[in-house]
Parts: structure tokens; sequence; C-alpha cells
């Protein structure tokens, strides 16, 4: 096909691009390169540091405030709460090892930074991001996020052009070590060398690579969610202004892909749902429909394949490093407009129609052997937008159930019993959870339920799993301003309670000016590209410090089958923040015996405080302290 | 029922007819007008009545500072008669032969400065809803509407076009407003959200 060959195009170029961007270095196992502790300065006015992945710096060469809570504690001690003018880095195969590395200059004038590392070919690779610094409203100060890839050697002057502020003297640069599970464990040594007019730092650096293996399979799936595919027009103008027909163009769908590979590389999955409240559909989001009644059928495939088929098959990655896998989840875009017009429901007709065309979309999918994809029914909708008549999403009314028992019976209708492919009825639950854990059993197999009011239902995980269903829970990411570790406590929750995921509700929307009025970054842990003249989302540092702390939990899961799990999750949860497993759970109120359209958010916001006080405030290094028990437990291993 | 059947023979239109075929520049407010007029007939005002609940009424209005969600989360209705209603505006809608909504909006009993939308929706059109309003200051032309039962067409903002046409119930009264709205040039990915 056409679009397939320039998809493989497009592809190799973003590989490419992928590729020069890694710089290609390697660290040597020069053992005698001596660890130099001060750099060459001449003058003062010419500094690099290294900080932890949890310290952030500001334009201006300081702590975060929301940061510096960790200096003094004993994590921070022992990065003496302040940068480090030499950097000692520990990580397993198959991972990566982060931290910021800073160069400080009297301000106003132009730098260029290096890192010299001697070549070889140890497979060691190193991904180096400016960071950009934020102005957040109602929040004073600056703060790095969006990590924008540069190749090196980099030039430029402060205060950075484009950042444009008045009285910069530090920019930060988070480097990213990617060890992969071929290199051979021991030391390797490099530098990075800043270099200011006549004035020039160096900073060592040696990493340690450990025998262990990253596990491949994340412990916990997080998801980055979003809603319809208008955002993509409104984040990439240009590219959506030079092509006139952007949302069928190839452009469009390899956008749609950078998102999934973005996620994808770093231990993440994406959902885009396909249709609104009202139901209309997007058209990149299912198959083209034609006729009506028994005569309904899907017409057209090709915008559905073009979007969906690299995902599906999972040519869309190739060439990452994790390699190239089909997405594991999607939204199919049954809604109750869709495939079935709501003229009909309830009559002869709605059946028709919605088993002709889910039977037709099996049989497609069976013949493309799309069949590692988990392809889910889920109803977004609320009767407050006035669209239908019931809640797909967070039922409160239980009256509501009935319409999931009729959307199970039809899609049971229309599937073969025996089919490859992964059909699976999702529901997102809070208020009437418990009720519908049970009325829907059978029916429902994937549930993204309210972390609070989950936190009432201890046992809920995993008689649910037991039966065979899949358990998630949901929140949103948490701010810029808040300290760096906070969005590692949602895949730990999801951890220790022992559910299959975790969801951020929006994670692709960083408001109108992201890079001069940062709302607060609640809404995205991903940047658009555009303005640095890339057609692809770019990462943030939250999403890069929840990568390593989805690493962390892969490998300290690992090692149940040499320690008991409860254990494990113990000894973590009191490293992170002092707790104890039950500090992660709510008693179940009495008011949960009421039906759920009797409680109050107020009620539900009291029944949840024991756990939402304890994670309203994370220490900065709280998941500094858990990664150095995993890389203390798997030193130890054989 | 026996009408609207008349009224697809006649105007045949086969109903997948109205997916994306774009409307033509010249006669749509006359096309949409005729869908508004033939609407006041076919709505049933006393059935809409009964659509949102007491519950759902109540609620709507009740500011509490800890609970912001309160009006949203109580926000129910009853599904039969707006099953029944809705798919009356769906069939209207296929009247025409390109892509456009009929939505029912409602006054609020004791509070004449507001108006709420009731039923929205395949196209997810409308050229007054602020997305997610549970309801709204009232909107001039429908307060006309509401007064004079007489039908409006709006087009205010630039590219849409609204027929605003009254819903009767039995005692004669006017108990809500149709919106039939198309836009000039849809937006396929608009509201998909």
């Amino acid at each position: 096909m056409g679009g397939r060959s320039a998809n493989a195009k497009q592809h190799r170029r973003t590989m490419i691009r992928e590729i020069t961007n890694r710089l290609g270095l390697g660290f040597t196992t020069c053992l005698g390169l001596c660890l130099l502790a001060a750099p060459a300065l001449r003058g003062g006015v010419a500094n690099l540091r290294a900080y932890p992945e949890y310290l952030r710096v500001d334009p201006f060469g300081q702590i975060v405030p929301e940061d510096r809570a960790a200096i003094g504690t004993q994590a921070a001690g022992a990065h003496q709460g302040q940068g480090r003018r030499s950097i000692s880095l520990l990580g397993a195969r198959g991972g990566y090892v982060s931290f910021h590395l800073v160069a400080e200059l009297s301000g106003d004038e132009g730098y260029s930074l290096e890192l010299r590392l001697a070549p070889e070919n140890s497979g060691i690779q190193t991904d180096v991001y400016r960071e950009w610094f934020h102005s957040i409203q109602n929040a004073k100060g600056y703060y790095p996020d969006a990590l924008i890839p540069i190749q090196l050697p980099y030039s430029s002057r402060l205060p950075e052009p484009d950042n444009r502020i008045s009285g910069q003297k530090a920019q930060a640069f988070w480097i990213d070590l990617w060890i992969p599970p071929s290199a051979t464990p021991g030391l390797y040594h490099g530098r990075a060398v800043l270099n200011a007019g006549r004035n020039r730092a160096t900073l060592p650096i040696e990493l340690k690579v450990l025998p262990a293996d990253v596990p491949e399979r994340d412990v916990v799936t997080v998801d980055h969610n979003s809603y319809g595919s208008s955002w993509l027009g409104d984040q990439y103008p240009g590219l959506a202004e030079e092509l006139p027909d952007f949302y069928s163009s190839d452009a469009f769908f390899h956008l749609i892909q950078a998102y999934h590979r973005i996620f994808y590389e770093h231990r993440g999955v994406f959902h885009q749902l396909g249709y609104g409240h009202a139901g209309k559909v997007g058209p990149e989001f299912a198959p083209a429909l034609a006729g009506a009644g028994r005569n309904r059928h899907i017409a057209n495939w090709d915008l559905y394949d073009r979007h969906y088929g690299p995902l599906f098959d999972g040519s869309a990655f190739a060439g990452t490093r994790r390699g190239a896998r089909p997405i594991p989840f999607v939204y199919l875009p049954i809604n109750p407009e869709w495939p079935a017009s709501f003229v009909n429901w309830g009559e002869p007709g709605y059946e028709a129609e919605f088993v002709n065309v889910v039977s037709e979309m099996e049989r497609h999918f069976r013949e493309k052997q799309w069949t590692q994809t988990r392809f889910e029914m889920f109803f977004n909708h609320k009767k407050r937008y006035m669209g239908f008549p019931w809640d797909g999403d967070e039922v409160r009314f239980p009256k509501d159930n009935q319409y999931f028992v009729e959307y199970a019976r039809l899609l049971k209708k229309a599937l073969p019993p025996d089919t490859p492919v992964k059909f699976v009825f999702r529901a997102d639950v809070s208020w009437d959870m418990e009720q519908q854990f049970r009325e829907l059993q059978g029916m429902v197999k994937m549930w993204i339920s309210s972390g609070g009011i989950l936190s009432w239902y201890q046992g809920a995980a995993r008689m649910l799993q037991e039966r065979g269903d899949l358990v998630w829970y949901y929140s949103g990411p948490p701010g810029v301003n808040e300290a760096s570790a906070t969005i590692s406590k949602f895949p730990f929750q999801a951890w220790l309670w022992g559910v299959d995921g975790f969801v951020h509700w929006l994670a692709v929307d960083p408001g109108q000016d992201p890079w001069f009025r940062l709302v607060d970054g609640t809404t995205t842990v991903v940047y658009p590209g555009d303005r640095f003249g890339r057609e692809e989302p770019i990462p943030s540092i939250r999403l890069k410090i929840q990568r390593n702390c989805l690493q962390d939990l892969a490998l300290l899961d690992s090692l149940r089958n040499r320690h008991p799990l409860e254990a494990l999750k113990s000894e973590a949860a009191k490293r992170y923040n002092n707790s104890r497993l039950e500090n992660w759970w709510n008693p179940r109120p009495p008011f949960a015996d009421q039906p759920a359209f009797e409680w109050t958010n107020t009620g539900i916001g009291e029944a949840t405080s024991r756990t939402s006080k304890m994670l309203e405030s994370i220490r900065p290094d709280a998941w500094a302290d858990v990664h150095a028990y995993v890389m203390q437990l798997i030193s130890e291993a054989p | 029922m026996t009408f609207l059947c008349l009224l697809f023979v006649m105007s045949g239109l086969p109903r997948s007819a109205a997916q994306g075929v774009p409307p033509p520049a010249a006669d749509l407010p006359e096309q949409l007008d005729e869908v508004a007029r033939v609407g006041s007939v076919m709505v049933d005002g006393d059935l809409c009545e009964r659509i949102v609940t007491q519950r759902a009424l109540t609620y709507m209005f009740e500011v509490d500072p800890r609970d912001r969600w309160a009006a949203g989360d109580n926000y129910d209705v009853d599904d039969a008669p707006f099953i029944e209603v809705k798919k009356t505006l769906l069939r209207l809608s296929h009247l025409v032969p390109f892509p456009a909504d009929v939505n029912l909006w409602m006054p609020i009993k004791g509070r004449p400065d507001k108006i709420r939308i009731v039923i929205r929706n395949t196209h997810e059109m409308s050229q007054f809803w602020p997305w997610g309003a549970l309801y709204q200051d009232m909107i001039p032309q429908m307060k006309t509407v509401l007064e004079t039962g007489e039908r409006i067409t709006v087009t205010e903002k630039p590219g849409w076009i609204s027929v605003l046409a009254p819903v009767s119930d039995s005692l004669g009264d006017v108990v809500g407003v149709l919106e039939v709205v198309t836009q000039t040039q849809s937006d396929a990915h608009a509201n998909v959200k």
C-alpha cells in the first residue's frame, strides 16, 4: 500500500533523527580516567553541576522551592543537597539512569556543552534534553518541565534566546543514559565539558552497570488518556495549515503514532477516545458505515486502517529501544449512536446494525491478525452532557446498569465464541462500583476505578482479578509546581494495591501557552514539539521520573521469587513515606451501605481523607529512597 | 408516527444520506425552517416536561462550596420520555440531506432569566450551548420564541445557522424550543471529546 510505504519512509526519517539525537556516544571502560573533583575554572564564571533527578534547578541556579525539602534528608545528603562536581550512577540493563546537568554562567554570554565520552561498543547511549523553564500561573518563579531533545555539542547563550528569561544564570539539561540489555556489567567513565569564552568546566561521570535486567514487561500499566484529535491541529498549527487535508494526511497519522511511541518508550500506553458525549465519531476512529437497519455495513476501512494498522501490527514501533510490539489497548468507537443509530434503540434494527458492524470488525481484525490488542467497548458519555439518557461513565444511578447488560448481550451476539480477537467490555466506575462489580460480573472485564472509592474496597482488586478481570485506577498528572517525586505515587499505589494499571485521565493538553504561561501542567506530561521544528511530542521531566519509577517497580516485583512480595511492599512503603501498607487503604464508610445516589462528594472526601492527607505532600526524594532499596537488592542478587 | 413516515417518503432521503454530505450554500435556512416547522408539530411538549427529574432540577442551582460537582452528579433524566423525544429529534434531523442536529431547549420554572439544553444529538452542533453547561442565561431569541411562538432564524455566529421553533404542550402553552442547526462548513473533529 502507498500509505504503508509512505509510513515506513516517515518512520525511517524519525528514527534517523532519534538516532542522531542519541549522540551515538558510548561510555568507555577507561578505568584509568581520573575523576577530577574540581573543574578547571577560570574566574568562577563557568560551572557544571550535576543534580539527582528529583532536584530541579531554576534558571537562576536555585533548586525549585518544592524540591528544596529534600535538602538535608538522607538521600539529598548523599548529593550534598547541592549540585555536585562529579556524579556516580548505578543502573540495571534494559533501563535508564538519569540526572540533571546544570551549566552555570555569569550570564549574557555564549557557551557550548559536550559530553566527552570515549566511543566504545558498550551500546550505552546518551539522550540529552534542554530543560524548558515555564512560568506558571499563580506560582512564583520558574520550573523546568518540557524537555527539548538536543544534539551535542550544544551551543547557545544565556539568557537562552527562546526561553526569554531576564537574568538567567543557569541552564539545566536532562541526561538519560540508556543501558541496553546487551551492555557488559561494570564501570564506565566519561565527562561533560562546558566552554564559555575562555572558561572551561568539566564534570566527571561514573556509571556502574549491574548485571540485573529491568524486566521488559511492566508490573503496572500506566495509561495516558486523551480525547479526539482536534488538539493535534491546535498544537501543530504549522503542520495543520501546511496540509489542507491535515486530518487525513500521512503526517497526521504519523503524529498520532509519535504520541504512541513517546509513551511506549517511557513504559506507558496511550489512549485516544474517538467519539463525543452525544455520539459524534471522529472519521479516523471508526470505519465508514453505509446502509441502515439490516443493511448497515462497513463501507470503507481506509482511514481506520491507516490510523491503527501500524499500531495493531507493531510496525509503528519499529526501531524503538523497546522493540516493535502491538499496542496493548485501544478504544473502540462503539457508543450508543455508533455503529447502531439510537433512533432504533430498543428495536430489532438497533441489534441488527450493532451485530452486523461489530461482526465485520471482528472478522477484519482476525484477518489482519490483530490479536494482541485489547479492543475496548467503553461508554464515556454522561447524562449531564445531554446526549443520552444514561451514564456510561461513572454510573451513579443503578438503573443505568441495565444498559450495560444490554450492550454485553449485543457484544456477545456479535462475536464468534472462539474469536482470537480480544474484545473487552470496559467500564469506568466510581460511585456505584461495588454494585457494578456484582451485577456486571462476567460482562464487564476491565474496570477503571476511582482511586478514592476503590481505597475502601481492599479485597476488590483480587476478587476481580481472580475472575479474570483487569483493574486500573485513575487520577491525573501532578502539577509542575509540586514536588518532583509526586508523579511516582500513582504507579506506586497501583503496585501496593495489587491493581493492574493506572490512568492519567488527560495527558496531552498543555493549555494554550505552555511556554510562557503554563496553567500548572495537570493535564499533560508531554508537550508539542512544533515550536522546536519537531513533528512529534517531546517529553517532560515528570514523564521521565515516572518511567524511572516504573523501571524500579518492575525490578522490585521481579524479586518476589527471592523475597515475599508483602515484605518488598512493606519496605518500599516505609522508605517512600514511612508508611505501612494499611495506611494506603481507607476503611469502608458506613454510608457505603446506602445507595450511591445518596452519597455526597463531601462524604467521599471525608471517607478518603486518610490516604489523601498522607499523599498530598510527597517528599521530592521519596522515590530516590525506594530506588536505593531496589539497587541494593539487585546488587545483592547472585 | 404515520405522518413522519410519510415525510420521509416524500423527502426521498434515506437516513444514511444525511451523513457527511456538505450542505449546499443556497437554501439552507429554508430547509432548516421546514424541519423546524415540522418539529413544532411533532415534538410533544408534555413528554418533554417529563424528561428531567425533579432531583436534577433541585440540585441544578445548588451551590455547595464543599461539593462543586453536586449539580452535575445529581443530573438525572427519566429515560422513557428522553428516548421517545430523542428519537423524534433524530428523525427530524434526517429530513435534510446534510449534517444537522435538532436540539431541545427548555426554560426553567421560576428562573425566567435562565434556559437549559435538554437533548443534544449526533453531530454535537449548537450555536448557543457552551460545552458542559447545565443551564445558561436566557438567549434573547429563545425568549422571543417562548413568548410569541414564532420561528426565528439565527446566524449570529459566523458559519452557523440555527432555526428556533416552539414546542407546545397539550394546553397550547409553549414549553420548549427546538434548535435546528447546521454549519456551512462542518468540522468533523469538533466536540469529539
